[in-house]
């Protein structure tokens, strides 16, 4: 039966599975049955940890890709929300746009990716644009969405009440969306990572991707891994961060479920 | 889709077609009326259907495997307090990680074989599925349960007539998102690398590196016609097997 509620975890208890699952692999690595460089140990990629993170280029690398991420998914923030309440507040907008948006959304856009080195360059641009391109569908059909489901009535007593439009806009609906529109950018910012290892691993010299499929491409597979620990970590923190700016922004409301609102 | 809509398409293809007529755009955005002929000489000589149907074999193998494991692991963290407890640090720990970044492990694990980019696909929808699955079990209202329970129910039965009808829009949600991933996931590890030389995603590199933009662009609308048609697909089905149940448009997005 599902538990209606559930005594917060501990630390402890949070802790147990991560540890289980770290000592399942480091029992696979040491049992003899995987070839030790194709399955490395923990050890060995705490130490091909140490040599990324001392490096000289690691800051360029994890620059390359924030850069990319935050400016691409930035982008779309500041596009994809006007757009999603133009579409649901201007009739004839949102009759044009919106399908665009929701039957376009299936398709996917990183086919785009050849064209866009082609117009904006082999450098950041050409990245930065398809990672705004592809994480403006959720954050624009959220917003549309959130903006078109705010209840009438409470527009329409601030409107009884003697409110400006200026103030339904910002004292209503946007307090009313907000949830949505978060909900929206919490879907994206995965999104942006994906994209931006993506687009490394296809065409670039540097970012965490390029270290990723350079370390396999040298052989060195306990690197590849630390990479791709590093990549963890840092999705991980922008993931929180976002979830901690929601959770201040927004403090009357819990955060719902996260995915399967597209 | 409204005629607005449509007209607005039909104009942009319009002016790119006279732009490009005109000479004014660069050789690498070819008109649509060549990439339509393009398209049709591919689709003719039967290519387009072979890269085709191993980019779908790959997705949608990819998407079975992480569905099924998604959804069974969801919902019985949904049902059960302990697997909830032992998934859920796993889960929100990997969940924000970009499951791409392991596509040269599984590379080196598993070859440029469609193993590795199955795998990668079936790593990635996982997680939608599975967090939709859990959800959709916590949202089942206890009130239903509890009804099914006093007329006699057993637990079987009320997960099977209850709790997995109420919690299966939810689940077509994560399949929904996990129906993008498995897309964006096929293309790019097919631009990443393709072994038997096959792929939507290979025609498309293939075709950018030898200069055939025609070619690169009639792929794409491939790709754009497979991704919307399984969505409708998916779609369909839901309406097939939730009829009956509320499912409003606006629930079909949110």
């Amino acid at each position: 039966m599902p538990s209606a509620w559930r005594p917060p975890l501990t630390w402890f208890a949070r802790g147990l599975p991560v540890v289980v699952a770290l000592a399942v692999w480091e029992g696979i690595a040491r049992s003899g049955l995987v070839n030790p460089r194709l399955f490395p140990r923990l050890a060995a990629i705490a130490e091909q940890l140490v040599v990324l993170v001392e490096s000289q280029q690691i800051g360029l690398h994890l620059g390359a890709s924030l850069t990319r991420v935050v400016v691409g998914f930035g982008l779309a923030a500041v596009v994809g929300v006007p757009l999603g309440i133009l579409m649901s507040r201007v009739a004839l907008f949102g009759r044009v746009v919106e399908p665009v948006f929701s039957f376009g959304y299936p398709i996917p856009r990183i086919a785009l990716y050849p064209i866009a080195v082609f117009l904006f360059g082999i450098g950041h641009l050409s990245k930065v644009v398809l990672v705004a391109l592809e994480c403006l569908y959720p954050i624009a059909i959220n917003t549309y969405y959130g903006v078109r489901g705010v209840n009438r009535l409470y527009v329409w007593s601030a409107q009884n009440m003697g409110a400006t439009r200026a103030q339904v806009i910002f004292k209503v609906m946007a307090p009313a969306a907000a949830p949505y529109v978060f909900a929206g950018l919490r879907i994206a910012l995965p999104i942006a990572f994906i994209i931006t290892v993506l687009t490394e691993m296809v065409s670039s010299t540097e970012g965490l991707g390029w270290v990723i499929l350079y370390s396999s491409a040298s052989l060195v597979q306990a690197r590849v891994f630390a990479g791709v620990a590093i990549v963890a970590a840092v999705g991980f923190v922008m993931d929180r961060l976002l979830a901690r700016l929601r959770n201040r922004l927004i403090f009357w409301e819990k955060e719902t479920v996260l995915v399967g609102i597209r | 889709m409204p005629k607005e809509a449509l007209a607005f398409l039909a104009g942009l293809l319009l002016i790119w077609q006279v732009l490009a007529s005109a000479g004014l755009l660069p050789g690498y955005l070819t008109s649509p009326i060549i990439i339509a002929r393009e398209f049709a000489a591919l689709a003719v000589g039967g290519d387009l259907f072979l890269h085709s149907a191993v980019s779908l074999y790959r997705s949608l193998a990819g998407l079975a495997l992480g569905a099924v494991a998604g959804i069974a692991i969801g919902l019985l963290a949904g049902t059960s307090r302990s697997v909830a407890g032992f998934c859920e640090p796993l889960v929100s720990l990997t969940y924000p990680v970009p499951k791409v970044a392991f596509l040269p492990v599984l590379l080196v694990w598993f070859g440029i074989s469609d193993t590795s980019k199955v795998a990668l696909i079936a790593l990635s929808c996982f997680y939608p599925c599975y967090i939709a699955a859990l959800y959709g079990v916590r949202a089942v209202e206890p009130v239903w349960i509890w009804a099914a329970q006093n007329m006699g129910a057993r637990p079987r039965r009320v997960f099977f007539k209850v709790i997995l009808p109420a919690a299966a829009v939810h689940i077509f949600g994560g399949l929904r998102v996990s129906l993008a991933l498995a897309f964006i996931l096929m293309l790019a590890s097919e631009l990443i690398g393709s072994s038997n030389r096959l792929g939507l995603g290979f025609l498309v590199i293939s075709a950018d590196a030898g200069g055939r933009f025609d070619m690169m662009f009639a792929a794409i609308l491939a790709i754009a016609i497979l991704g919307y048609g399984a969505d409708r697909v998916l779609l369909w089905g839901r309406r097939r097997l939730l009829a009956g149940y509320a499912v409003t448009e606006d629930s079909a997005h949110a």
